[in-house]
C-alpha cells in the first residue's frame, strides 16, 4: 500500500521570491527569503525556535498572507489562487490540529468529506489511512485519549486523505520520543516514494541530515545556507578535531595549540575545544606533541567530518545543538 | 452544502458528547421558571388581567425559553478549536470559510430545538396552556431555536475577534441587559418609565412578547410578525458580521 500521493506537474513544487512577513510592532519574522523546492524531494527547513520556520509554512499553506514577496505552491500563487493551492496540499502543523471530541475514525472521515471524498469512499479511505499509520485498534477511541506519538500519526494521516501533491510538516517530531520519531521518518520516506513533495521544518540536525534531500538553514528570518546536506558539509572544507579538556586550563590549551599548521579556527565549548583544521588526521600528532611539550593533560582527542551543526555555526556564529528542545515523554505531549 | 452538513454533524456530536456544557444552560431557565413562579404566583394570581385566566407560568415560560437558547456555546466551541489548532486545519481545507460558521449554527439550531422543547414540556407540566394549540407550540419551539441561532452570533464574533477563551466566556454578560431589560416579569405598561423605555428599545422584548402571545393570546399576527422580524434581523446582522470576520481572519 502506498500513500497514493500525486506528483506535481512541472519542476518546482514550491517557489518563493523575496517572501516577507512582518507582524504588528514591526517584528520581522521572515525577511525576504527565496526558495525553490523541486517536485518529489524532501526539503528541510532547519532552524532554532523563533527562526521563522512556522511563519514561512503558514504563508506557503495560505494561512497567513505575506507582507511582501510572492510564492507559488504546486504551480499556484498562494495569495491569488489560495483555493487551488489548498486542494493540492496537505498540512500537519506544529500545533497538532486534532479535535478531542471526535474519534480517530470520525476525524479522518470528516477530513475526507471536506476534500469531497464522501460516503463509502470516505469510510474506505479513512480505514486505509488508519491502517497505514497503525491506529486501527485505537480508531474508535476519542483522540483526547491518544499519546503524543499517536496524535502526530493521526494528524499526519489527516493531512494525506486527498493524496496531496505537496505535504507540509511543521516540526513533525518535536516532543516525540525517539521510537515515535523513527516511525514518522519512515512514513515521510514512504510519502516521498509515493511521489509527493515534502516540505519539513525541524530543529533537529539529525532529522535534517538523514531525511532531507536538500535543506535550507534559517536564522532570524533569513536563509543563511541552502543545499544538500552533503554539499553543505563538504563546503566547510575542513575537519573538526575535538579536544576534550577534562579540567585542563582553557587559555593554556588554546595558547599551546594556537599556531597549529592548517588551523582555521578554534571554538571554545564547555570543557572542550573544537579545532577547525585542513586535515584532521595529520594534525593529531602535532596536537599531542604540543600538549606534551606544555605538560597539559587533556581527555579524549577525536577527529570528525563537519556536521550540519558546524555548517550552522559557520553561518550564524552559534550552535544549534543544545538549543534543541528536550525530548518529552509521549504522554506529556498534548 | 455537504461541508456545512458535515461540520454541523460534528458540532452536534460535540454537544451530545459534552453534556456538561449543555446541562448548565438548561438548569438556569428551569431554575428561574420554578423559582419565579413560586415567588410571585400569589402576587399575580390567574385573575391578573395580563394573564388572561392562566397561571404566572404561562407568562414566564417564553422568558425561560429565551434563557435556554441564548448561550455562548458555539463561541466557546469555536475559540477552543482555535486554541487547539484544529481551526487552522479546517481553514486550510478547500472549503468555504462560511461553512465553518454555518456548521456551528446548525448545531445551535439542533440544540435550540431540543432545549426549547424540554423547557416547553416542563412549562406545560407546570400548568401553562398554549392557547395557539399544537401548531403554536411547534412555532414557539422553532422561533426560540432560531433566536438561539441568531444570538449565537455574539459568542462567535467575540471568539473570532479575541481568539481568547476567557473573553468569549465573559461574552455571556450581554445576556443580562438583553434578557432582563425586557418585559420579562410584567408587561411594558407595568414597568417604571425608565425600565419601560429601555425595554421598548431592546429588540429582544419583542421576541418575548411574540412568543408570549402564542401562549396566552392565541394567534396574534402582529406580535408574531414583529418577533419573526426581530429574530431575522438579529440573525442577519450577527451572522453577516461573523461571516465578514471569518473571511478576513488572518488576511
Amino acid at each position: 500500500m502506498t500513500f497514493e500521493t500525486r506528483p506535481t506537474n512541472g519542476s518546482a513544487a514550491i517557489e518563493a521570491h523575496a517572501l516577507r512577513r512582518t507582524f504588528k510592532g514591526g517584528i520581522e519574522a521572515v525577511r525576504d527569503i527565496d526558495l525553490t523546492v523541486s517536485a518529489g524531494e524532501v526539503f528541510g527547513f532547519l532552524g532554532p525556535n523563533g527562526a521563522g520556520k512556522t511563519t514561512t509554512v503558514r504563508m506557503l499553506c495560505t494561512l497567513l498572507p505575506p507582507t511582501a514577496g510572492s510564492a507559488t505552491v504546486a504551480g499556484f500563487d498562494v495569495v491569488a489562487h489560495a483555493a487551488e493551492v489548498r486542494r493540492r496540499i496537505g498540512v500537519a502543523l506544529q500545533e497538532i490540529g486534532l479535535d478531542p471530541v471526535q474519534t480517530g475514525r470520525e476525524l479522518l472521515e470528516l477530513q475526507c468529506g471536506l476534500y469531497g471524498i464522501t460516503g463509502r469512499r470516505g469510510r474506505k479511505r479513512a480505514e486505509e489511512l488508519l491502517e497505514l499509520v497503525g491506529l486501527t485498534e485505537a480508531a474508535d477511541r476519542r483522540t483526547k485519549t491518544y499519546s503524543g506519538g499517536m496524535k502526530r500519526r493521526l494528524d499526519l494521516a489527516s493531512a494525506l486523505v486527498h493524496s496531496p501533491e505537496v505535504l507540509f510538516l511543521d516540526e513533525p517530531t518535536t516532543g516525540l520520543d525517539p521510537a515515535s520519531r523513527l516511525t514518522i521518518w519512515d512514513e515521510v520516506r514512504r510519502i516521498q516514494a509515493g511521489g509527493a513533495t515534502v516540505f519539513l521544518t525541524t530543529q533537529y540536525l539529525e532529522e535534517a541530515d538523514k531525511l532531507c534531500d536538500r535543506l535550507a538553514i534559517i536564522d532570524e528570518g533569513r536563509i543563511v545556507a541552502q543545499g544538500t546536506p552533503e554539499r553543505l558539509k563538504a563546503e566547510m572544507g575542513h575537519d573538526v578535531v575535538s579536544v576534550s579538556l577534562n579540567g585542563a586550563d582553557v587559555a593554556a590549551t588554546e595558547a599551546a595549540l594556537g599556531g597549529l599548521p592548517g588551523l582555521e579556527r578554534v571554538v571554545v565549548e564547555p570543557d572542550a575545544l573544537a579545532l577547525y583544521v585542513e586535515d584532521g588526521a595529520s594534525s593529531i600528532a602535532e596536537i599531542v606533541r604540543r600538549l606534551d611539550r606544555d605538560r597539559i593533560q587533556v581527555g579524549a582527542i577525536a577527529v570528525a567530518r563537519p556536521s550540519l551543526d558546524d555548517v550552522f555555526l559557520q553561518a550564524t556564529g552559534r550552535r544549534l545543538e543544545g538549543q534543541e528542545q528536550q525530548l518529552e515523554e509521549p504522554e506529556a505531549a498534548r | 452544502m455537504t461541508e456545512v452538513l458535515l461540520l454541523g454533524r460534528r458540532a452536534v456530536r460535540e454537544v451530545v458528547r459534552y453534556p456538561e456544557a449543555t446541562i448548565p444552560t438548561l438548569f438556569i431557565p428551569l431554575f428561574f421558571l420554578v423559582v419565579n413562579i413560586g415567588q410571585v404566583s400569589k402576587t399575580f394570581p390567574s385573575s391578573t388581567s395580563f394573564l388572561k385566566g392562566q397561571g404566572y407560568v404561562a407568562f414566564q415560560l417564553p422568558v425561560s425559553l429565551m434563557f435556554a437558547v441564548a448561550t455562548a456555546t458555539s463561541g466557546l466551541a469555536l475559540v477552543t478549536e482555535i486554541d487547539l489548532g484544529y481551526f487552522d486545519k479546517l481553514l486550510v481545507a478547500p472549503i468555504r470559510r462560511s461553512s465553518l460558521i454555518f456548521g456551528r449554527l446548525t448545531a445551535d439550531l439542533v440544540r435550540g430545538i431540543a432545549a426549547s422543547t424540554m423547557v416547553l414540556v416542563v412549562g406545560i407540566a407546570l400548568g401553562a396552556h398554549v392557547q395557539s394549540g399544537v401548531a403554536g407550540a411547534l412555532l414557539i419551539v422553532l422561533l426560540a431555536a432560531l433566536f438561539g441561532v441568531a444570538y449565537a452570533g455574539f459568542g462567535i464574533l467575540v471568539a473570532l475577534r479575541t481568539r481568547n477563551v476567557q473573553a468569549t466566556q465573559s461574552s455571556f454578560i450581554l445576556f443580562f441587559p438583553l434578557l432582563f431589560l425586557t418585559p420579562n416579569f410584567v408587561p411594558f405598561d407595568r414597568l417604571s418609565s425608565l425600565m419601560e423605555t429601555l425595554a421598548r428599545i431592546n429588540p429582544v422584548s419583542y421576541v418575548i412578547v411574540g412568543l408570549r402571545s402564542l401562549v396566552i393570546d392565541g394567534w396574534n399576527a402582529g406580535k408574531i410578525g414583529v418577533a419573526i422580524l426581530v429574530i431575522a434581523l438579529m440573525g442577519l446582522v450577527l451572522t453577516g458580521l461573523s461571516l465578514r470576520v471569518i473571511a478576513t481572519y488572518d488576511r
